[in-house]
């Protein structure tokens, strides 16, 4: 090769071409993806966020929370279950039929087969959609992460290390507000073997006034301020609890289908 | 003659090693006090790990922080300006005339570390874009783009006056490398920072870009510049020119579809593609053992000489591509996938493949450039080892702790032993760095002293009869 | 200079390095399409051809749709609650307490619990007209057939959230019941009484 200029024609055809598969694609079809329904039902998905969990994001963005958690949930596989629904009028054949029958991991070939045997002996069955996976068995989420799930996020924090948890649900898994401040004011008061750094500049240790802050941390012996002293959360670390608790995708959406549990 | 001939007359070794010395000077000082600032910061992310309470009142030091900052500190700070430097010095040679222009690089240079010097300010602050290895803020991106355009153009220039007409593979993978950092970096900070794209389609793009970033650029840049070095030294032609073509050739078009993991959120194409371009990864990779293989066979250098650092970087390339392959097969991916593993295929492209290429290739360019040897010798074959063995404490427990903690369902107590080792590793690299950076700016600083010396001697001078005024 | 170190041996202008054509690496190429076949293969059975619904596990829009679970129990539920605000709750209140003078209520209704749902089912498609006793209390209202223009699966829907709803434990109602149901009562089913519907089988 004499000239430099097949050499970039080449540089600008093949990189050209992974810009255009994993920039210009993803943008147009991810960028452009409109809110989904719930399945089954009106509901959309995902609800946006409260005021102050949106600026939590950026709480999470600006102190690099992405660098230790991962905010997306796998799965490895899906299943189905048949359950049944009324022993109809002959109960003894249908039970016996039952112990003779697998009714959880079927796919849904098998799953029809044996919901038609159920049915043709007088019961009445569901067939239910179980995902399977290790961070579902982990407790991580219901379902896996799909892409609606972060349809309303600037900037997407997916993270890319589990050195903590998977956070995706765990506003499910830790419902409390005062769990979450406590553990970034004090990771090891709740965890004692938590490898998280404290968010102690987060909060504001002041001396207690006329009466104590009803916003004060309760604190264990160990972490708590010197005495006559309070630790009461700054803004950016409610916010940040706010975003936490907001952090949920236990609904089923077309994309990632699965039966949810009845309502008690 | 050709008009080049002309116009850029053949020059000497000795008279293009020095047009380069300035604009390899004022690239490299800052590339040295990045290098080791970079390393110190990854040396304080790594204590985090197993020691939280770490300097933890300073919030500047968090370790979301400090480990974002420590890896562009690394990046953008040491590999992409060093990388530069020895790019301009091979094309000038390969040209056989001076370097056009020199003034255009010194004044890039300077752009491009107050860029970064922004930017890591910007990130310690909390004002990070929240995108891993796009964390400088738009302030910060410009200044580097536009460093990084002026550097190219003038080694483009440079490029354009060749005399020796026909190309090098180095000059591939270099022209490549210069055209597709200014695209990929335009490209990811319009859609992510300038123009944010809406949803999950912004964490494609991180993701393609640190890919094409550490995987792609990193490859172009230190197979480049090693396949230049493993035939100069030796005096041996590279073997062979078709290797060489085939390697450029998938590397481009398979190299930058990679680093999706699998398990993400995204439509099962975007992965997919990603598992089936990291496979096809496997030629390129043969490719590069065939040649270093039959360029080094049978030849031997001083241990700790400029040799053995390509030699090194070359294994760790391989290892380094041999783990980024592992990792987008699905099958592996469900346990190494978020864990250290990944973390330490990234560490080994960084420290053990690109740092060593750029390390080899200025031990031999500095003393040239500057007309004479390092003040410190010895500490150049001290700095082998301490890398050498920094390395494989860094990245090897990395790896085995990624997995333990990959089959202990990400528990980080599976980790912690294998973390302490890494991070007697970064101690090591941290010595060695600052053995680089110490000889580095010992050169500048002779090179300051006998150019204020000139100077001062011109002033000082006796005035000559013919100077002075009747 | 140091002579530990030869970092710069001596070099002629010329003698810049060069690449030699020696070896043409076939076997690699061939690799290199075997791996390409290869990769096509995968992706084409596990890539979901670009759609922008299809994740990882499933690997194509039809079986995307071969596990949406068909209405279950809680999804059921759901749509029954939906249609119940619409429809029922204006008059039986979204409790289910009624309200005097305008609805009987729902909740602890032996006519929503009783163990077969013919006779609740056949109020909302024929309506009710005359005396009906809920809970102790007599009730002398007519009420318009509101589920004859439902869709069976809506009104299975509402009548298995009524029956599992505030207290009351009712099996559900399916679409197949509903649909068996009107085909028994034929078009235009006559609004009963209480006492008339207690010919009914349960």
């Amino acid at each position: 090769m004499k000239c430099g200029l097949p050499v970039i024609f080449a540089v600008i055809v093949a990189l050209g071409a992974s810009w255009i598969g994993l920039v210009i694609a993803p943008a147009l079809q991810l960028g452009t993806l409109k809110e989904t329904t719930v399945l089954n039902t009106t509901d959309v998905y995902p609800p946006q966020r409260t005021g102050a969990a949106t600026l939590g994001l950026q709480a999470y963005r600006a102190n690099g929370c992405a660098a230790c958690h991962t905010e997306q949930v796998r799965q490895d596989g899906v299943t189905c279950e048949v359950v049944l629904t009324d022993a109809g009028k002959n109960p003894s054949a249908v039970t016996n039929l039952l112990t003779a029958l697998t009714l959880t991991g079927l796919t849904k070939d098998q799953a029809e087969a044996v919901s038609g045997k159920i049915t043709a002996a007088g019961g009445k069955v569901e067939t239910h959609i179980v995902p399977i996976g290790s961070d579902l068995d982990h407790g991580w989420g219901v379902r896996r992460s799909v892409a609606e799930d972060f349809l309303y996020d600037n900037p997407v924090q997916l993270g890319g290390l589990r050195a903590g948890p998977d956070l995706a649900n765990i506003g499910l898994r830790s419902p409390d507000a005062n769990w979450h401040l406590l553990h970034l004011y004090a990771p090891r008061s709740v965890n004692t073997d938590s490898k998280m750094p404290s968010f102690r500049y987060l909060f504001t240790v002041q001396k207690i006034g006329a009466a104590p802050s009803p916003d004060a941390l309760n604190l264990p012996a160990a972490f708590a301020p010197p005495a006559g002293f309070e630790v009461v959360p700054k803004p950016e670390a409610r916010q940040l609890a706010a975003y936490l608790l907001s952090l949920r995708a236990n609904v089923p959406v077309y994309d990632a289908p699965f039966t949810p549990p009845a309502k008690p | 003659m050709t008009a080049n001939e002309t116009s850029h007359p053949t020059a000497s070794a000795p008279e293009i090693d020095a047009s380069c010395r300035v604009p390899l000077l004022a690239l490299l000082v800052g590339a040295a006090v990045w290098l080791v600032l970079g390393t110190a910061l990854a040396l304080i992310a790594s204590i985090k790990f197993h020691a939280p309470d770490f300097l933890a009142e300073c919030p500047a030091l968090t370790y979301g922080r400090v480990a974002a900052a420590a890896n562009d500190a690394l990046v953008y700070g040491f590999c992409l300006p060093a990388a530069l430097a020895v790019s301009l010095w091979i094309f000038s040679r390969l040209s056989q005339t001076v370097f056009t222009l020199p003034v255009v690089p010194v004044v890039a240079a300077h752009l491009w570390h107050l860029g970064v010097f922004v930017g890591l300010a910007s990130i310690l602050l909390g004002h990070s874009t929240g995108f891993t290895w796009l964390e400088f803020p738009r302030s910060a991106s410009i200044l580097l783009l536009v460093a990084f355009g002026l550097i190219a153009v003038s080694i483009v220039a440079t490029f354009g006056f060749r005399l020796e007409r026909t190309l090098h593979p180095a000059h591939w993978f270099l022209l490549a490398a210069l055209l597709w950092f200014p695209w990929s970096y335009t490209s990811a900070n319009i859609f992510l920072v300038a123009m944010p794209v809406r949803g999950v389609a912004q964490a494609v793009i991180d993701l393609w870009f640190g890919n094409n970033l550490l995987w792609v650029w990193f490859s172009l840049a230190g197979l480049g510049i090693g396949f230049y070095f493993i035939s100069k030294l030796t005096g041996r032609a590279l073997n062979s020119y078709y290797y060489a073509l085939l390697v450029f050739a998938t590397l481009i078009l398979f190299g930058t579809w990679c680093g999706i993991p699998v398990g993400s959120p995204f439509p099962a194409w975007i992965p997919t593609l990603g598992s089936v371009a990291a496979a096809l990864l496997v030629v390129p990779v043969l490719g590069v053992a065939a040649i270093v293989a039959r360029t080094l066979c049978g030849v031997s250098g001083p241990i700790g000489g400029p040799l053995c650092y390509f030699q090194f970087a070359f294994s760790a390339f391989i290892l380094s591509a041999l783990m980024l392959i592992t990792l987008a097969c699905p099958q592996f991916s469900r346990v190494l996938e978020f864990t250290w593993f990944g973390q330490a295929q990234v560490q080994l492209q960084i420290f053990g493949f690109l740092a060593m290429i750029l390390f080899g290739a200025l031990y031999y360019i500095l003393p040239l450039a500057l007309g004479h040897d390092f003040p410190f010798p010895k500490l150049t074959r001290a700095h082998f080892w301490l890398s050498g063995i920094g390395v494989v404490l860094l990245v090897l427990p990395l790896a085995v702790g990624g997995y333990l903690q990959g089959t202990h369902l990400y528990k980080i107590e599976a980790a912690l032993p294998a973390l302490r080792v890494s991070t007697l590793g970064l101690f090591l690299l941290l010595a060695g760095n600052l053995l680089f950076a110490v000889n580095v700016l010992a050169m500048f600083l002779n090179w300051k002293l006998a150019l204020a010396k000139t100077i001062f001697a011109a002033v000082t001078a006796p005035l000559k009869a013919s100077e002075v005024k009747p | 200079m140091s002579d530990e170190i030869k970092t710069s041996p001596p070099t002629p202008p010329t003698a810049e390095p060069g690449a030699g054509r020696t070896t043409t690496p076939i076997w690699i190429v061939l690799l290199l399409l075997v791996l390409l076949f290869l990769g096509g293969l995968y992706f084409d059975e596990h890539g979901g051809w670009f759609s922008a619904q299809v994740y990882a596990p499933y690997v194509s829009t039809d079986e995307v749709e071969l596990y949406q679970p068909k209405s279950g129990a809680a999804a059921a539920l759901a749509r029954g609650k939906v249609v119940y605000d619409q429809v029922c709750g204006i008059c039986h209140g979204p409790d289910g307490l009624g309200k005097p003078g305008q609805a009987p209520p729902l909740a602890g209704s032996e006519w929503v619990n009783a163990k077969g749902f013919d006779r609740l089912a056949h109020i909302p498609l024929a309506g009710l007209n005359g005396h009906l006793t809920v809970a102790g209390k007599d009730w002398n209202m007519s009420m318009a057939a509101m589920g004859a223009a439902l869709p069976d699966a809506d009104l299975a829907a509402v009548l298995s959230y009524i029956r599992n709803s505030w207290g009351n434990k009712g099996s559900a109602v399916t679409e197949d019941d509903i649909h068996k149901l009107r085909a028994t009562l034929g078009a235009h089913p006559q609004p009963m009484s209480g006492d008339q519907m207690k010919t009914m089988p349960e």
